[in-house]
């Protein structure tokens, strides 16, 4: 019933996930969502209910209905996925762009390249 | 069964991919791009007026009978927030016409408002959680791409905070999704009504509705989330930024309405105070923020946050008047919001830039927009009649009657403050003197710019002088949004069309 286990690893996934996104390393932010979209994926998952399954809403001919695992979370972890995963390609090129503007790859990088705050910057065309 | 519905959605998605199809900015595809959006305007505000005779339009996508699949619900809020987005779409994409000349048109930037704006609308129409989990998505990735589309290189790094917390909004949202399906069963919204009623109560349904305050909080700017808001949206361009500060904010405090109204039962009372003490903070804390910028774009960012506040405190205080301010007020401040976001954009292309300090004198040069921005400026602060005003003073009056005292008090002291903050402004950048040998660059493109910008003063004070008529508008909503029974039958009634055929 109660999926013990899913939660752990959730919270570990979690844990993990806001350590790396609340470093100072551009690259460990990036693993930290990446980890974090799998920690969210996962809690849906868990919704699925017990893995052994309860009655399917689905008859057969004149037998038993069948076990199985309500399919719905499942459907909507793989809309989940793949959303997370164009996200996750934005970030990257995101970072990657900040680190190739600014030639540092770390937040406390950033406030020492940005003396001014850039908001002149390219206003007249 | 009716697929008006779906118009507002399908209609800006088959603009954009055409428009991706014609990457080369014309003078026809300028064309095609406005009148998609003054079209979709015109369909917004007929649709508002026939779904307030008829009550809200339902359409069950592909045929599902209610519970099973994803039904999009038209009723007067969802109209209501389609006219005003695409008002203000209509209107920014104007002006970016008038900004840029052609060749310096970014080829993606029509194309992905559009996404934009279809994203929003499918947030608006949804009739289920999940559907609005994949609305924010893909309005927030258009964002994404709008705000870095670009973005010189010394700015760059403000997008970060903006795609971060997103990052962190979604998955929670996503979360939200699996504890709510988990907790009923169903993700529709008018089935959580349903069983929802039958758990007040139980602090899963606290838990819940914590949940769903945090994470439209950080959509909407709510303190103490709201850092990234005033960091990203002075480095956008001009119409984009005007687009963002009208519509992304609030449609937070809108899917706050429609969650708090009519997916979560009203005995909830302890999570409404929270969310009128955050308010509260939001208000006073944003409006500080704003006093001690001296960048017009810096200054209009925080009045987002303040403004905000007023909203979300009018959810808070959950009556039917407060949720008819708070209507009102979105109206009233998506408007108000954009024009002075355009305004701020024309004295930016004027001086060259938008610091309080070293420029001035466009009182004598450019009349018109200085009276734009006044009007503008002094709706933002609640002087009557103007548009402001009615919103507040009915925020106002309904924190009276139910003796919040430091609530009234906080949101006058922040109406204080944002006018002293609009002087600010209008000293700094109208008033004053323009120094020896600065010139102001007033050509035929800002005057363009500022008759873009007189559309939507228009609005805003055909608003604050009709208050009355955009009142009882918002009157209706807000006892719409909050007749829960009435909404789930409307829902369900879709059966009993699917199940006697397919006649309308």
């Amino acid at each position: 019933m109660a999926q013990f286990d899913t939660a752990v690893l959730v919270a570990i996934l979690g844990a993990g996930a806001i350590y790396l996104c609340l470093s100072r390393r551009f690259l460990r932010m990036l693993l930290g969502f990446l980890l974090l979209s799998n920690a969210g994926n996962l809690v849906v998952l868990s919704m699925s209910g017990s893995p052994t399954g309860k009655r399917a809403a689905t008859l057969r001919n004149g037998t038993e209905p069948m076990m199985a695992v309500d399919p719905l979370p499942q459907a909507l972890i793989l809309t989940a996925i793949v959303i997370g995963f164009s996200v996750a390609a934005y970030l990257t090129v995101l970072l990657y762009r900040i680190y190739v503007d600014s030639g540092t790859a770390t937040t406390p990088g950033l406030e020492r390249a940005g003396s001014s705050d850039g908001l002149d910057d390219g206003v007249i065309r | 069964m009716n697929a008006l519905p779906g118009l507002p959605i399908l209609l800006p998605l088959g603009a954009a991919l055409l428009a991706l199809l014609f990457p080369r900015p014309s003078p026809a595809r300028r064309v095609g791009a406005g009148l998609v959006l003054f079209g979709l305007l015109a369909f917004s505000v007929w649709l508002l007026g026939k779904v307030m005779n008829e009550g809200p339009l339902v359409l069950s996508i592909g045929g599902w009978a209610v519970p099973y699949g994803i039904v999009l619900v038209a009723d007067t809020l969802a109209a209501i927030m389609l006219c005003l987005s695409s008002l203000t779409a209509f209107v920014c994409t104007l002006f970016g016409f008038a900004e840029s000349p052609m060749e310096a048109e970014h080829p993606l930037r029509v194309p992905l408002l559009l996404l934009l704006v279809a994203g929003i609308h499918l947030s608006f129409l949804t009739g289920d959680l999940f559907t609005l989990f994949i609305s924010f998505e893909i309005f927030l990735l258009a964002s994404y791409a709008l705000m870095t589309l670009q973005m010189v290189a010394t700015r760059s790094r403000r997008a970060l905070p903006y795609v971060t917390i997103n990052l962190f909004g979604s998955t929670l949202l996503l979360c939200t999704c699996a504890f709510a399906y988990g907790l009923f069963g169903t993700l529709n919204f008018s089935e959580i009504a349903v069983q929802s009623s039958a758990m007040v109560g139980d602090f899963r349904l606290d838990i819940l509705a914590l949940m769903f305050l945090l994470v439209f909080g950080i959509k909407a700017g709510l303190f103490p989330l709201y850092y990234w808001l005033p960091i990203s949206y002075p480095a956008l361009p001009t119409p984009v930024a005007a687009f963002f500060a009208g519509m992304l904010t609030k449609v937070g405090v809108y899917v706050l309405i429609r969650v708090f109204g009519t997916v979560l039962p009203p005995d909830l009372g302890w999570v409404h105070g929270l969310l009128a003490w955050v308010a509260g903070l939001t208000m006073v804390i944003g409006v500080l923020g704003a006093v001690a910028q001296s960048r017009i774009r810096s200054i209009l960012s925080y009045h987002i946050v303040s403004q905000v506040g007023y909203m979300a405190l009018a959810v808070g205080l959950f009556s039917s008047l407060a949720f008819a301010a708070a209507i009102f007020y979105v109206i009233h401040h998506i408007v108000v919001k954009a024009a002075l976001f355009l305004v701020g954009g024309v004295v930016l292309r004027v001086h060259g830039t938008d610091r309080l300090e070293t420029r001035g004198g466009l009182w004598a040069a450019a009349p018109v927009l200085s009276i734009l921005f006044l009007l503008q400026a002094l709706s933002l602060a609640g002087i009557p009649p103007l548009s402001g005003f009615w919103g507040k003073f009915l925020i106002i009056q309904e924190g009276l009657a139910q003796g919040r005292w430091t609530l009234v008090v906080l949101s006058l002291v922040a109406s204080i403050l944002t006018l002293v903050s609009m002087l600010k402004i209008w000293l700094g950048a109208f008033w004053s003197k323009q120094p020896e040998g600065v010139p102001l660059r007033l050509t035929p493109s800002s005057r363009r710019m500022t008759a873009a910008v007189g559309l939507l003063v228009a609005v805003s004070l055909g608003i604050g002088l009709g208050a009355n008529r955009f009142f009882s508008i918002a009157e209706h909503a807000a006892k719409e949004t909050l007749d829960r029974t009435a909404y789930v039958e409307s829902v369900r009634a879709v059966n009993l069309v699917l199940e006697g055929g397919m006649q309308p």
